[in-house]
């Protein structure tokens, strides 16, 4: 099977800074990827990387099972939106979509041409006087158009309000479905995401602190909530994430893929937040501490 | 690909061919003034009225021609500043450079074809431009005979399609080093017009070996308009002679008695006449006076045109060379 996007040890480093770090992943094709982490992250980092706007500074990375923008055939087969979804402001809406016919040789013109009516975008308008949502539309429109295998869009939802979000994610659902493309879409809020990814990847410094699919990845991760002095009852082989306590009382959130006995369900929002707090707050202070009570 | 070229650059196309029609009513308007006068005045002339009219032709047409000169030499940087400078910068600024870049063209094909295609439009503009001025000032050029002048030789016949050539390419590739629309127009200018300042005051000459000979001052000479300098040291200088269509490389050149030492003081006074300038020229042509005389010759033009639109075709390839390896190791 090919997998939409497969990296090993990638790392993208400006002068000083390392954006992305020794970043592994193997996702599937067909998948709808939610990537997701704090702003800085190195969400635009690997997105760029992906749609090879940028090439790597160490490690390797292959995009259907080809080396990103190597080709016109490569660049065919993924769709990309930058970050603010650029377009040329001077251009009107009509030109953005001769602009894809006439640089991809998949276009698929009547696609194009009914979702700029069911968004009620004016062929004749210059992009520049667009609004924010309208202007995402067009780069989504002209990315989809080309009719891909991936569609790579970097933070599509940011300029939007929580009402547009809701309908774009909606929108993205439904041609999702239409176009069989996979989708790898950013946000640094996982609420945007939660309700279309079935696939998360978490971000945060430039590592990758989870990849997986939603379900396997809901599957291995509790929650275990116990009175302070209560006997701690964890599997061998879990891993804590975060342990949290207040008012004597402790919830601990763990993985492990073996059943814990006694342990609650925990949502991908819970889950996402553990990670980014162990992985911000400095040093292994938190854990420790809670190791300690835990093992009390 | 063409088409978005075409699409993104038609405002400037249409600006340009605007600006070219103007100039082409203008320069054919003011060739034919040219070749009237030229025709009834100068054409049949006899003695003392060619030589009226020559400084008449000159009087008249000067202030034109100069100002379409300056434009000529200016219209290439104009294209790189322009043309070329904002090329990649805009696309930067703008970050349409993620729009484009992810169509399924690869960035080589896309700066491939806007260069050709840009580039081609700047050597058309600076081209017929050229064309245009050479017709219109063909007579004025073959009357006053200055085509080595600085400004002449870069604003006639084929140089300046080099020249355009390799200022939008330059502009390109500024653009791409500096990143911002502004500053990359400044240094493109400032660096194409230190080049035209230099090519002609200490590059061009040097393209090929220039010839020396030794002349001899007969009255011929002295009546070409030169003149005689007595230096503190007590010696001459004969000053501004230029032979026949030839460039001369020095404006001043010591003068040397026919036994080979310089010409001195007293060695003119015998030849002082006042009030009879043709005994005293006819004087000094008896001394059998001689000065080396270092030039390019006329019929070297042509050579001149087409080794310096080399040279600037040359540049050009090298800054384009340079322009694909930035985008590859951009990417």
């Amino acid at each position: 099977m090919t997998l939409a996007i497969h990296t090993d040890s990638l790392s993208k480093r400006y002068r000083r800074h390392l954006a992305l770090d020794d970043c592994t992943l193997a996702i599937p094709d067909g998948r709808i990827v939610g990537l997701v982490g704090p702003n800085g992250a190195g969400k635009s980092t690997l997105l760029g990387l992906v749609s090879g706007m940028i090439a790597p500074t160490s490690g390797s990375i292959e995009v259907l099972g080809h080396r990103p923008a190597v080709s016109p055939e490569q660049l065919a087969r993924v769709g990309f939106v930058a970050q603010d979804a650029p377009v040329y402001s001077r251009l009107t809406v009509a030109d953005h979509l001769k602009l894809g016919a006439r640089l991809n040789p998949k276009w698929d013109q009547a696609f194009a041409e009914r979702r700029i009516r069911e968004r009620g975008l004016d062929l004749k308008q210059k992009a520049g006087s667009l609004s924010g949502g309208q202007r995402a539309q067009l780069a989504l429109t002209v990315a989809a158009a080309k009719r891909g295998q991936l569609l790579v869009l970097d933070e599509p939802v940011a300029a939007l309000d929580p009402l547009a979000r809701r309908g774009f994610m909606r929108d993205l659902l439904d041609f999702v479905d239409e176009l069989e493309v996979s989708v790898t879409l950013s946000s640094h809020l996982l609420g945007d995401l939660e309700q279309v990814c079935d696939h998360l990847i978490v971000l945060a410094n430039g590592r990758v602190l989870i990849s997986g699919d939603v379900s396997d990845l809901l599957a291995v991760h509790h929650r275990i909530t116990s009175r302070a002095g209560d006997p701690n009852r964890l599997p061998a082989d879990a891993e804590l994430i975060h342990a949290e306590n207040s008012r004597g009382e402790s919830s601990v959130i763990v993985r492990s893929t073996s059943p814990v006995p006694g342990a609650e369900a925990v949502d991908l929002e819970d889950m996402t937040l553990a990670y980014l707090t162990r992985a911000t707050t400095t040093g292994p202070v938190g854990p420790t501490r809670a190791m300690t009570e835990a093992d009390r | 690909m063409i088409w978005l070229t075409w699409r993104q650059f038609r405002a400037q196309t249409l600006v340009a061919a605007g600006a070219l029609a103007l100039l082409a009513i203008y320069l054919i308007y003011l060739g034919s003034e040219i070749r009237s006068f030229y025709d009834t005045r100068i054409a049949n002339c006899a003695e003392q009225a060619c030589y009226l009219a020559r400084l008449d032709l000159r009087a008249t047409y000067d202030d034109a021609i100069s100002i379409m000169v300056v434009l000529l030499i200016a219209v290439p940087g104009l294209i790189g500043v322009f043309w070329g400078a904002p090329l990649v910068t805009q696309e930067l600024e703008q970050r349409t450079d993620r729009l484009v870049w992810n169509q399924s063209v690869t960035r080589t094909k896309w700066l491939a074809v806007k260069l050709t295609v840009i580039g081609l439009a700047s050597m058309a503009v600076a081209g017929l431009f050229s064309l245009l001025l050479t017709w219109s000032a063909s007579r004025y050029d073959q009357v006053i005979g200055e085509r080595f002048a600085a400004l002449s030789f870069g604003s006639r016949n084929i140089v300046p399609i080099g020249y355009a050539l390799f200022a939008f390419v330059l502009g390109t590739v500024v653009g791409m080093i500096v990143k911002r629309t502004l500053p990359a127009m400044a240094i493109t200018l400032i660096i194409f017009a230190g080049l035209q300042l230099l090519i002609p005051t200490a590059i061009r000459q040097n393209l090929m070996p220039p010839i020396t000979d030794t002349v001899a001052v007969d009255t011929n000479v002295l009546n070409s308009g030169v003149g005689m300098n007595l230096k503190e040291d007590n010696t001459f200088d004969i000053q501004g002679y230029t032979a026949n269509g030839s460039w001369a490389l020095q404006f001043s050149s010591p003068l040397y008695k026919a036994d080979g030492t310089p010409y001195r003081g007293e060695d003119a006074k015998p030849c002082l006449i006042p009030d009879d300038r043709e005994a005293s020229d006819a004087c000094t042509a008896a001394q059998n006076l001689h000065f080396d005389y270092t030039y390019q010759p006329g019929y070297r033009y042509w050579t001149f045109q087409w080794i310096e639109l080399s040279m600037f075709f040359g540049l050009s390839l090298l800054l384009t060379a340079f322009g694909f390896f930035w985008l590859r190791r951009r990417s």
